[in-house]
């Protein structure tokens, strides 16, 4: 009875650990999302710069260089 | 030297592995969840491999990742950046499994097999690329990817040569062919990532003449071609870039209508829509294949990413370019992309000779004779034994031929999304009724929904319009061709609307039982083609076990099931374990 007492005690912390975790991610994840990519896109407007390159244009092709052909090892342990 | 690939959290978790550079195991992780396009990382699937092999994972010297996260989440910062504050809902729907897992790969592989080796990133398209040449029949190819998004790529060319590739140029996010067939997919009522092949399906029901189908130039509005077949979107119709939806108020006010609703009956609209977008995506492709003859001036060509599935589109590019010769990687979408990762790092990184070449797709899980018997005991299920194979296949050629449905369960499991003679359910094509009654019966899928026959290599000219010789990646059932016009009434069950057939060719060394059992039944029927369907429901992915096989012959109207050297009839057993109808989802 002990054991199922302690169990579910611990569930229920964890469970309430799971929820505040949420409820503290989500308020972060706001910030997060109205000063650093609010203000970047802001400053972007404001220099015109074009984040994702949206526009149609007359030029021949819209092909662009890609060039990847390195096969040196140390590029692949980097994730970018 | 053993090297892993693995590719998940996107869709299509997946894990091949690499002995001294040949393939030697691979599988999707749904198979062993039994959720379709499972995402989740592929332990199960990691699990087989080392098993199969009898290894450990200290055996494993390289883990080859199929992308750079980093890049990948440089590029979803980028797009939720450019749509503040319309992208909010996405931006905290997304984020958070990047911070938990997507940004610490290294981490959780670490964690999850207890590995302590190097983990390698490969670019996502460069995965695509190496998944169709570094394992391909050619010394030196042009290459073509082409999917929905991988970093930042959407579409990319270049050239193999020997062990190197060189992936020249590319069209970026959130430009994408695969981004515009989603989107319309998603139009016309089908789930995303999932169902853009019922769209493929679909369209010869609609009209394919770009003259007088109305929504061809429509569609034609939201993508700007250039000759060179290089592209961008007119992202006024889309949404896909900041929020859940793809289709925009624009692009409804355009085709005239709302988003359709799951499951809504197709009307001719819907199929003129459905053929428009075929169209222009057919244009796209051949105009891009046409470019890369011209820069590369190589007569191969391979294939992959998600929209090298498109086999309608396949079966027509060697006619409409100057390529000679054509492969696909079997598992072409983000599944594959763990073979490429894994053969990348072995040939291209640590330069050695390509030794292997995928000539057939069974590199999954397979079940000895005892382990099946164990298991219908145990479960006492009954069953009758073959004295031996012969007897297996003339029996069972027998029973397609008195227009059974047989479920087909022989030796190692299927790569990608394609049945192909290891969990198969084959039906007689000459019966006119067999579609209907896979349809709804069995599969419980819609209505216009064509099936696929398969035919012997040395058959496939007879019967059907082929490139000739027959391309390779029609093995794979990976090319449409249209079915000779004096057989069309004869196999009625296979033949689309417009006369086309997505056949399945196969080679005796590919496969010798499931070849003989088409010969055979070419003798009893005079026309050596049947049906072969996967062996599943509609929204279950294709069995893997036997409990899989037997539970879904048992709650469908499979008639007989061929596991191993046993054959179950389902009448002998008790019946209505589930509820597959009720099951049947998209």
């Amino acid at each position: 009875m002990k054991k199922g007492l302690f169990s579910g005690i611990k569930e229920g912390f964890e469970g309430f650990g799971k929820i505040i975790t949420t409820i503290v991610n989500f308020f972060l994840l706001l910030l997060v999302y109205i000063v650093g990519v609010g203000i970047t896109s802001i400053l972007a407007k404001i220099g015109k710069k074009e984040i994702l390159s949206k526009k149609l244009h007359q030029e021949k092709s819209y092909w662009s260089d890609l060039n990847l052909n390195d096969s040196n090892i140390e590029r692949y342990y980097r994730q970018f | 030297m053993y090297i892993l690939g693995i590719s998940c959290f996107y869709h299509d978790s997946a894990v091949a592995l690499l002995k001294d550079g040949k393939i030697i195991a691979a599988a999707e992780e749904e198979r062993f969840t039994r959720k379709k396009h499972d995402k989740s990382f592929p332990i199960n699937a990691v699990n087989y491999c080392l098993k199969s092999q009898g290894i450990t994972i200290k055996d494993i010297a390289y883990i080859g990742f199929y992308e750079k996260p980093m890049l990948k989440f440089e590029r979803i910062i980028a797009q939720h950046t450019a749509a503040f504050p319309f992208s909010i809902k996405t931006f905290l729907s997304a984020v958070p499994s990047w911070l938990n897992e997507k940004l610490m790969i290294p981490k959780v592989i670490r964690k999850k097999l207890n590995y302590k080796g190097d983990v390698l990133f490969i670019d996502h398209h460069l995965s695509h690329a190496a998944s169709a040449f570094l394992v391909g029949p050619f010394n030196k190819a042009a290459i073509l990817t082409v999917d929905g998004v991988g970093e930042w790529t959407t579409t990319a060319y270049g050239m193999g040569e020997g062990n190197k590739i060189n992936l020249m140029k590319e069209v970026k996010f959130p430009h994408s062919l695969g981004l515009l067939y989603s989107a319309l997919t998603a139009y016309l009522g089908f789930s995303v990532n999932n169902s853009e092949y019922k769209v493929m399906g679909l369209s010869p029901f609609g009209d394919m003449n770009k003259e007088t189908n109305l929504y061809y130039p429509k569609v034609k509005k939201m993508i700007d071609v250039k000759d060179d077949g290089s592209y961008r979107m007119d992202l006024s119709y889309f949404l896909y870039h900041y929020k859940d939806k793809m289709p925009s108020k624009k692009m409804c006010d355009l085709l005239g209508g709302p988003i359709s609703p799951r499951d809504c009956e197709m009307t001719q609209r819907h199929k003129d829509i459905a053929a428009a977008l075929q169209l222009v995506f057919e244009e796209v492709m051949f105009k891009m294949l046409n470019h890369l003859y011209e820069v590369t001036k190589c007569e191969n060509v391979v294939l992959a990413g998600g929209c090298a599935l498109n086999s309608v589109g396949n079966g027509k590019i060697l006619r409409n370019t100057p390529f000679k010769q054509i492969w696909i990687q079997p598992n072409a979408t983000d599944g594959g992309t763990s073979i490429g990762a894994a053969a990348y790092v072995y040939h291209t990184i640590l330069g050695n000779k390509r030794v292997t070449r995928m000539t057939n797709g069974f590199l999954g899980p397979q079940f000895s004779n005892e382990e099946i018997k164990y298991f219908l005991d145990k479960n006492n299920i009954i069953y009758n034994q073959f004295s031996d194979d012969k007897e297996l296949v003339v029996k069972t050629a027998k029973l397609i031929n008195d227009n059974n449905v047989v479920g087909w369960f022989q030796g190692r499991m299927e790569w990608g999304p394609r049945a192909l003679g290891a969990r198969s359910i084959l039906a007689n094509p000459c019966n006119s009724e067999a579609k209907e009654l896979l349809n709804l019966k069995v599969k419980h899928r819609e209505k216009f929904r064509p099936f696929a026959p398969v035919v012997c290599s040395d058959d496939a000219l007879t019967y059907f319009d082929c490139d000739d010789p027959v391309p390779e990646p029609t093995d794979f059932m990976l090319m449409v061709y249209p079915v000779r016009e004096k057989w069309r009434k004869i196999i009625p069950s296979v033949t689309h609307i417009d006369g086309s057939g997505r056949l399945q060719s196969i080679r005796r060394e590919q496969n010798p039982q499931y070849y003989d059992l088409i010969k055979e039944f070419g003798k009893l029927s005079k026309v050596p083609i049947l049906i072969n369907t996967s062996f599943n429901i509609r929204g279950e992915p294709i069995v893997c076990t036997p409990y899989d096989a037997y539970k879904c012959m048992m709650g469908t109207g499979i008639d007989y099931l061929v596991i191993g050297n046993m054959l179950i009839k389902r009448e002998d057993n008790p019946q209505d374990i589930w509820d597959s109808e009720s099951l049947a989802k998209d």
